[in-house]
């Protein structure tokens, strides 16, 4: 399968924050969500992958090119989504749409008008009045105008309310249902991805923690519950954390089949949400150190 | 790169046509214009800079398909273009006005001016931000002040005199040298900016 994004083996360090030999693969076709908590290196990743940073070492590929040769020919090719506002606030949309259309060899008005019809955006009112679910909608549409082929998009659901959420979300869908894109988007807010990702890549503390397909993730991890008396040296070894209480221990797998094969009834086995993998394996990773 | 200098044209339009009307009022009062040409050229670059000092504007162009090395070069481009305009405006509003062009020379003067200013501000911009500008403007007033009062009691009148040299200057070569030397401080001013910009972070 054709690797749409690569990074390999990049460092970037600043004062107080490292990410750490870093490598990432993102499939294309694919949406992929790129999860973790707040200021683990989420936008710092994306800021190299739109090439707004540059790495202190390793090597970054977008669509097979580097951005020293190809830089403008990448940026043809990507739609990008920023949680925070980054158009000139005193322009309507229709002059922001003059502006950036100039930029894109593919530009396509029909598919902008298209889209500010369906999000019901408003031409001629001034970018600053706009709300943040107006924003984010403004921004897609002008990410998706161009005919690109990989939208990237930096939290792009955070702070909006949940039905406008559901309806980007569904946007989302509908896009790649019906063509051959690829979607890479960070986010916090993790049931997100339930509906969506395909894959899902997991940083944190600016390590890369884990690359997994959303079906692999539910064949493979569990939330495993049971009594405290369960656990012992070996026993212990087959989880990733152990969270225990009074009541018994509640723990993180990712190797459900043989948790059930050496407990049993005996235990309580739950899909895990993906918020129960980045807890404990957040939790795991501190525990091993 | 063309798209980015209309960008700034664009985005000037309305800043314009608030300077214009002044420009002409002081073209009607005050014939002096190397002065008021000087001034108001500089004024509007800066004013396009300021438009683009945004770290959420910085991001954008980046993130278009842009280089960075494009996206400093309009810059210096467009502050050319944009004294042209002023040169223009200053023809039109001495024919209008006074029924007279800007002697040669002193367009000359004041395009020269306005681009030795820009290629100390520029750089400077790009490296810090325009609140420090404003100090540094202020810190030049002060050393200017202390200059004038205590060292050099006559330095306006000596810049009103070597201006005046300048202006009554006949020989071609010395005129030649003037212009080779304020288009290397140019070049240099240009190619240092885009040094600063390649490895900013916004």
């Amino acid at each position: 399968m054709e690797n749409v994004i690569e990074l390999r083996n990049v460092n970037k360090s600043f004062k107080g924050f490292q990410l750490k030999d870093f490598s990432m693969t993102v499939k294309k076709g694919f949406v992929t969500g790129f999860i973790g908590g707040n200021g683990v290196g989420k936008s710092t990743t994306i800021n190299l992958i739109m090439n707004l940073l540059q790495p202190d070492s390793g090597t970054i590929s977008i669509f097979g090119l580097n951005y020293k040769q190809h830089e403008k020919e990448i940026k043809q090719r990507i739609g990008f989504v920023f949680d925070d506002n980054i158009f000139y606030e005193h322009l309507t949309l229709t002059e922001m749409r003059r502006i950036i259309k100039r930029a894109y060899s593919n530009w396509d008005d029909n598919l902008f008008r298209y889209y500010v019809e369906q999000f019901e955006l408003p031409l001629n009112k001034k970018i600053k009045t706009f709300s943040k679910g107006m924003m984010m909608k403004a921004s897609l549409t002008i990410a998706l105008s161009h005919h690109a082929e990989l939208i990237v998009m930096d939290e792009p659901t955070s702070g909006l309310d949940p039905v406008f959420r559901r309806e980007f979300l569904d946007v989302l869908h509908r896009l790649m249902e019906n063509e051959d894109k690829t979607i890479f988007f960070s986010t916090h807010i993790t049931t997100d991805l339930d509906s969506i990702a395909d894959y899902i890549i997991f940083i944190d503390k600016g390590q890369h923690i884990f690359t997994k397909e959303s079906t692999q993730i539910e064949e493979e991890y569990a939330i495993v519950k049971g009594e405290t008396e369960l656990l012992d040296a070996d026993t212990k070894k087959e989880f990733i954390s152990i969270r225990k209480s009074n009541h018994g221990f509640e723990a993180l797998t990712a190797n459900k089949s043989r948790i059930e094969e050496m407990f049993g009834q005996m235990v309580l086995i739950e899909k895990p949400s993906i918020e129960d993998i980045m807890f404990y394996t957040k939790k795991g990773a501190e525990w091993h150190v | 790169m063309c798209n980015l200098i209309w960008k700034d044209i664009v985005l000037q339009k309305k800043g314009s046509l608030i300077l214009l009307p002044a420009l002409f009022g002081y073209i009607v009062y005050n014939p002096s214009y190397i002065w008021i040409g000087f001034v108001f050229s500089v004024v509007i670059i800066l004013d396009v800079f300021a438009k683009d000092e945004d770290s959420a504007v910085n991001k954008l162009l980046n993130s278009l398909p842009y280089t960075r090395r494009e996206v400093v070069s309009s810059k210096y481009i467009g502050a050319i273009i944009f004294t042209l305009l002023v040169v223009f405006a200053m023809f039109i509003g001495g024919l209008l006005f006074h029924r007279e062009v800007p002697a040669w020379k002193e367009t000359m003067l004041m395009v020269s001016l306005s681009m030795i200013a820009i290629s100390f501000i520029l750089p400077f911009l790009y490296k810090f931000k325009t609140q420090y500008i404003f100090r540094a403007f202020l810190f030049l007033f002060v050393v200017y002040m202390i200059v004038i009062n205590t060292f050099i009691k006559n330095l306006n009148d000596i810049l009103r005199e070597f201006v005046q040299t300048i202006l009554t200057l006949q020989d071609p070569s010395v005129f030649l040298m003037m212009i080779l030397s304020i288009i290397v401080l140019y070049s240099f001013s240009w190619l240092l900016s885009i040094r600063i910009y390649r490895n900013k972070v916004f």
